[in-house]
């Protein structure tokens, strides 16, 4: 746990412009064909009203949003990893990104009629992230208590694929009682969609997401010590009970407000945080938080531009994309080197 | 006696497990105490109750009744901040993680001084270097955890309780799961830094020999209670004995050692000098034979140029063998038939 060695400098501002460069590209490229100057005289406001409106309220906000997005899952599924000190624990997989969805679809489904909105007003603001936020926390609950009596990693993975099978379940019950506008809202909404999202929830996106990095950043010390066990960690002073508290919320905010806007984003939590330590080399968290949340970001952009299939004129759900690039990796991990076994 | 140089004890301490609605105590009335540059070794047979005892000292689990003293502090009275720096604690637990370097493990141990981020200082980089020279992990500072043996794996978790800088350690079963010179360097180790650093060392362990060898006081747990002494001090009063001693095994007070009790004892002769003679008698005795000059049967070892040679008379026949395998095999056979 050395200061800042040279290659750790360079490998992170390596990350940084991977980012940035990715982030313009995102830009540039999509489902319709543009030339970059025309982007960029989109961007700054002389450029053609439909080049415009394609750049402003289309690329900007859906760049912006895998960018937020793709950190905030990642650092999510890394808090989630230690926590449980379970290598393929994530978001998706234990059922929390099902949990914030069940808080969606009660919105969504539920509420609307009852309140008289729109399916898509109800998408707006910090409803629908407070929501998802109680539905992810209490997933996160859940597998706490089930992982403090089960150590054994297998078992709690399936708690939470029992779990997210089960909320999927109320959900399909829910669905069955809505009407066709009400259903479409969320079925698209399932299918992972970085695009649609308006300023005013990316505003509330960004700020909910520099909420739960904040808290998480501030929690690496106990994070280095939960690596080497609970118990230790309780005889050098963590306050255990406090701690896991303080990285369930911050869990459950980062993952809950992502998939409040943009539905449940499969693998990537799961996925990044490995990348993230193949790339490092290392399992401190203060070098691995900033890491992963910078390859989060990179690999949500990278999705994003696939899944506007450049030129060709349709696009394709990017949970697709990120299913399809994230289960090899999850693969990597439980049949690599040392198996899952019960290290990471 | 030098009350000063009590680093922990125990007044009348109930221990044991406190769930929602019911206490279960495991033993009661412990009044135990180690003092600064003493190794104590804490054994007793399995369910007793030793890491109970162990993680109550540290604070993990309550005191269920009387109370714990560290450096003269009652323990409940030693603030959450103030604990780590007064004693540190090795589980069994293992370390969950792979990649981890070996230096970073022990810089862990550093955790109760530095800051909200963890950034070492350069004292606290001296006091991990320092752990690792002591414990002879330099050149494996920077080996990841995975890739090194067990023996090592456990001098890191030493090194990382080292680097806490705390008068008293506290382990739970350092030599499990290690072969015998790894058991023995790793009690060794421990044994040294009592030595040079006056540290106190609490150890559980099932490895009797080595805790009878070089620990400095014993605490016995046993079903009753438990007894507390130098190693010698349990032997002389038959407490050892009395704690292990079952229908199968034997104590021998002089040696300090155990031996399994042999059933149904023949008598053999046995004539003979030296390595060889002593050896033949060890195995005579593991096939169920004692040692009789008035016995029948006469074993005579003959040491010559050409090597050894057993020689065994049985009434008129008289039978030549050329190792001891071949004539412990023989007199099986000859007892079967």
């Amino acid at each position: 746990m050395k200061g800042r060695s040279p290659r750790l400098t360079l490998t992170m501002a390596g990350l940084i412009l991977l980012v940035a460069l990715l982030f313009v590209a995102d830009l540039l490229i999509g489902s319709t064909r543009m030339d970059a100057a025309e982007v960029l005289r989109s961007l700054f406001g002389n450029g053609t009203p439909g080049g415009e409106i394609i750049v402003t309220q289309f690329r900007l906000p859906k760049a912006i949003t895998a960018l937020i997005a793709g950190a905030a899952m990642s650092v999510s599924g890394l808090l989630m990893q230690t926590l449980f000190r379970n290598p393929l624990a994530g978001p998706d997989v234990l059922g929390v990104s099902s949990g914030a969805g069940l808080g969606v679809a009660l919105t969504v489904l539920t509420l609307t009629p009852v309140f008289t909105l729109s399916a898509g007003s109800a998408m707006q603001g910090w409803g629908i992230i407070l929501a998802a936020w109680a539905g992810a926390g209490a997933v996160m609950i859940i597998i706490m208590a089930v992982s403090a009596r089960m150590r054994d990693i297998m078992t709690v993975l399936i708690i939470g694929l029992l779990l997210a099978s089960a909320i999927s379940a109320v959900v399909s019950l829910m669905q069955y009682f809505s009407n066709e506008a009400m259903l479409r809202t969320y079925v698209i909404w399932t299918m992972g969609n970085l695009g649609n999202i308006s300023y005013p929830q990316i505003r509330a996106l960004a700020l909910s997401t520099a909420a739960g990095l904040i808290i998480a950043f501030l929690m690496v010390k106990p994070l280095n010590a939960m690596l080497l066990g609970e118990t230790f960690s309780r005889t050098v002073g963590v306050r255990m009970k406090r701690t896991r508290a303080i990285l369930l919320a911050s869990a459950s905010i980062l993952a809950g407000s992502v998939t409040a806007f943009c539905g449940p984003l499969a693998f990537i939590g799961v996925a990044v945080p490995h990348i993230g330590r193949l790339i490092f080399g290392t399992t401190d968290h203060r070098t691995l938080m900033p890491g992963v949340a910078l390859c989060g970001s990179a690999v949500l952009l990278l999705s994003d531009i696939i899944s506007t299939m450049p030129g060709g004129g349709h696009i394709i759900p990017v949970n697709t994309v990120t299913s399809l690039t994230g289960i090899p990796v999850v693969l990597w991990i439980i049949l690599g080197r040392n198996g899952i076994g019960r290290r990471f | 006696m030098r009350t000063e140089n009590i680093i922990a004890e125990t007044v009348d301490l109930s221990i044991g497990y406190r769930t929602r609605n019911r206490v279960k105590i495991v033993m009661d009335h412990l009044t135990l105490e180690a003092r600064k540059g003493e190794l104590v070794a804490l054994i007793g047979r399995n369910g007793t109750g030793k890491s109970t005892l162990l993680r109550t000292l540290v604070g993990l689990q309550p005191e269920l009744g009387g109370r714990v003293r560290l450096q003269g502090m009652p323990l409940h009275a030693i603030g959450s901040s103030q604990l780590p720096r007064i004693v540190s604690f090795t589980s069994t637990e293992p370390v969950a993680v792979r990649n981890i370097r070996v230096r970073d493990v022990v810089a862990l141990g550093r955790f109760p001084f530095t800051n909200w981020i963890g950034s070492l200082t350069p004292d606290d980089e001296e006091a991990v270097s320092e752990a690792l020279e002591a414990t002879g992990l330099l050149t494996l500072a920077e080996r990841s955890i995975d890739n090194i043996s067990d023996g090592e794996r456990q001098r890191t978790l030493i090194a990382r309780s080292l680097a806490q800088d705390t008068a008293l350690l506290v382990m739970d079963e350092p030599t499990a799961f290690l072969d015998l010179p790894s058991r023995y360097s790793i009690v060794s180790l421990l044994r040294q830094l009592t030595r040079e650093r006056g540290k106190c060392v609490i150890y559980s362990t099932h490895d009797l020999d080595t805790a009878i060898n070089e620990a400095d006081r014993i605490w016995l747990m046993t079903g009753e209670g438990i007894a507390e002494g130098a190693p010698e001090d349990l032997i002389l009063t038959g407490t050892v004995a009395r704690a292990f001693e079952s229908p199968q095994l034997s104590f021998s007070s002089n040696t300090g050692t155990f031996s399994f009790i042999r059933k149904q004892q023949t008598g053999i002769a046995l004539e003979g000098k030296g390595l060889a003679t002593r050896l033949t008698e060890r195995a005579l005795n593991r096939c169920g034979y004692t040692r009789d000059p008035q016995a029948s049967l006469k074993v005579t070892v003959n040491e010559s140029r050409e090597g050894t040679e057993w020689v065994v008379k049985r009434d008129t026949v008289t039978e030549h063998y050329r190792s001891i395998y071949d004539l412990v095999s023989c007199l099986a056979e000859a007892s079967v038939q």
